[in-house]
């Protein structure tokens, strides 16, 4: 009896699904390590990298489960550790339900339900795998790590429509969803720590348009998100001007856009991507009134293939806060305007300097594909300018303008 | 001196065409599609479809990456290149958007795996498939 009732409750989700494969010949097991080491001339990025950091390290572990050609479930585990960005502890990066509406072919559309990873350029979607980024660092102009949550991932709904051609596949997406808002993003947003709490219960927009050429030997796509953050002002926030920083209550407008092209060949591959962003602040005022963030990213990056097993690359990134203030220069003539005011009243504050608005950079790196999972990487980065930094890591009036990095990493994936 | 230019001409083409096996498509028996287009082929290797018309799933086996004949096979039918595929696949993995295909370690491995899976699909660098049981061999236009 007990036997039979086993069988039937074996039978009825095998023929439910119509899979001739057992359940755990449907599971799919996957994982990655990285580890790199860090050194600055000056500034800290990643932990104290001026006396060398190893504070740069990602595991993770994902699963699939193929419950029917049209449904699958997937999830992957986290744990970074990232200066004083991340401390490691384990979060849920995806977890998600693959719905398939219909599929032939030619088309293909569905839906993804849950948490997911937004489509921002190219890169950000698998941003922490170190095997699928372009180098160890991704281009910090455009994939900020300071306020990679916001973009990073929502919990939420998005639906995508294949369209296979004959010269080549065109992708969209549209989805909404709540984003994930931390610490960095408050410190990147707002400046600093403040005693009140950035809170995300407004829906964010995500969207991409992708066309692939020729099986991929051209990339170009359109990305972007809008996402809006709410500000609560803490007590001690709201204490007024010259007492304390005057902020009230209320809303961050983020826009974000990011266009694509790649070209791949046997031997070269060449990428650039430019990113554009605007903040609105609603009704905080305080220091985030001088605030103004219409900024612009980009960057040209050209690999070679030596061999399938060793590539080196060269990229040039440029980031402007402002792009209405290039370099900085008005920003930083109006801090010390402000500086000399608030001497005058007796309150001593160093005026943040021209190069926490930009930065612009030279990247050099290369890596080896030891075997197929194992993958050692090295690279080295000349940079003017620290606004890729976080406030987080450094005194934002206590930086060097001009500083080099050297950074290599072991990687491995299964 | 001009038969002995032609002679030299096609013993070097025979050699030529020695080192670059062709490249077969194969199948399980029991799939009932015998041609794909190209673009198909791609997206079927790419693992962005799942099934076959008849609903069957579909099941991708490859060789390793750094496989010669996974190279040829990835440039002279799909036009593609193999690290082109790992990024499709690996992008999919690592934000669970979708899977990678199977991966064995010889053909002979790959023989038997799309013998005994029903909607299997694979290849081989020789064109004798059909003499295999319970393997068909499939056209791609290209």
């Amino acid at each position: 009896m007990r036997a039979s009732l086993l069988s039937i409750l074996l039978v009825i989700p095998t023929m439910a699904l119509a899979e001739d494969k057992a359940w755990y010949e449907r599971i799919a097991l996957h994982g990655f390590a990285s580890q790199a080491y860090i050194h600055t001339t000056d500034n800290h990025f990643y932990g104290p990298s001026d006396d060398g950091s190893f504070e740069f390290t990602e595991v993770g572990i994902n699963g699939s489960f193929r419950i029917s050609p049209k449904l699958r479930l997937s999830a992957q585990l986290l744990s970074r550790q990232a200066g004083r960005f991340d401390n490691g502890s384990p979060i849920l990066d995806y977890g998600l339900v693959d719905v398939s509406l219909y599929a032939d072919a030619r088309y293909a559309t569905g839906m993804y339900i849950g948490r997911i990873k937004n489509e921002i350029g190219l890169y950000n979607e698998t941003r922490d795998v170190a095997h699928t980024r372009s180098a160890i660092f991704l281009p910090q102009v455009i994939y900020f790590d300071k306020v990679r949550n916001t973009i990073m991932a929502a919990d939420g709904i998005h639906l995508y429509n294949n369209i296979n051609l004959d010269s080549g596949t065109l992708f969209m997406e549209v989805g909404t969803g709540y984003t994930l808002a931390d610490k960095n993003v408050e410190y990147a947003y707002l400046g600093d720590d403040w005693a009140g709490a950035i809170h995300n219960d407004k829906l964010g927009i995500f969207g991409k348009i992708l066309y692939e050429h020729n099986g991929g030997e051209w990339i170009y796509s359109i990305t972007g998100t809008r996402v809006t953050l709410d500000f609560d002002a803490g007590a001690s926030d709201r204490v007024p001007f010259p007492f304390g920083p005057g902020m009230n209550s209320g809303e961050i407008d983020i826009d974000y856009t990011v266009l694509s092209a790649q070209y791949n060949g046997e031997k070269w591959q060449f990428t650039g991507e430019v990113a554009f962003e605007n903040v609105d602040y609603v009704d905080i005022g305080g220091p985030v009134s001088q605030m103004n963030i219409n900024s612009i990213g980009y960057y040209l990056q050209a690999n070679y293939n030596f061999t399938p097993a060793w590539q080196a690359f060269i990229r040039y990134e440029e980031f402007q806060l402002n792009k209405h203030d290039w370099n900085g220069k008005e920003a930083a003539r109006q801090n010390r305007i402000n500086s000399q005011q608030l001497a005058s009243l007796g309150i001593n504050q160093a005026p943040v300097p021209a190069h926490e608005y930009y930065s612009k950079s030279w990247v050099l790196g290369g890596r080896w594909h030891v075997t197929h999972n194992v993958m050692l990487r090295a690279e080295y980065h000349i940079v003017e300018g620290v606004a890729t930094l976080s406030p987080r890591e450094n005194t934002v009036t206590d930086t060097s303008k001009r500083w080099d990095m050297f950074a290599m990493s072991l990687s491995y994936r299964f | 001196m001009t038969w002995i230019s032609i002679r030299v001409l096609i013993t070097l083409l025979l050699l030529v065409s020695q080192d670059l096996p062709a490249q077969t498509l194969i199948a399980n028996e029991q799939v009932e599609i015998k041609q794909l287009s190209k673009t198909t082929a791609r997206s079927i290797f790419a693992m962005r479809v799942h099934e076959w018309p008849n609903g069957t799933p579909i099941t991708v086996y490859v060789l390793q990456d750094q496989d010669p004949t996974h190279n040829q096979f990835c440039k002279s039918v799909l036009g593609m290149f193999p690290y082109q595929l790992r990024r499709i696949w690996d992008r999919q993995v690592f934000s669970g958007t979708g899977t990678a295909p199977i991966v064995v370690n010889s053909e002979q491995e790959m023989l038997d795996a799309v013998a005994n899976t029903k909607g299997a699909i694979g290849y081989i660098s020789k064109d004798d498939a059909d003499t295999h049981k319970r393997i068909q061999i499939i056209k791609v236009d290209l």
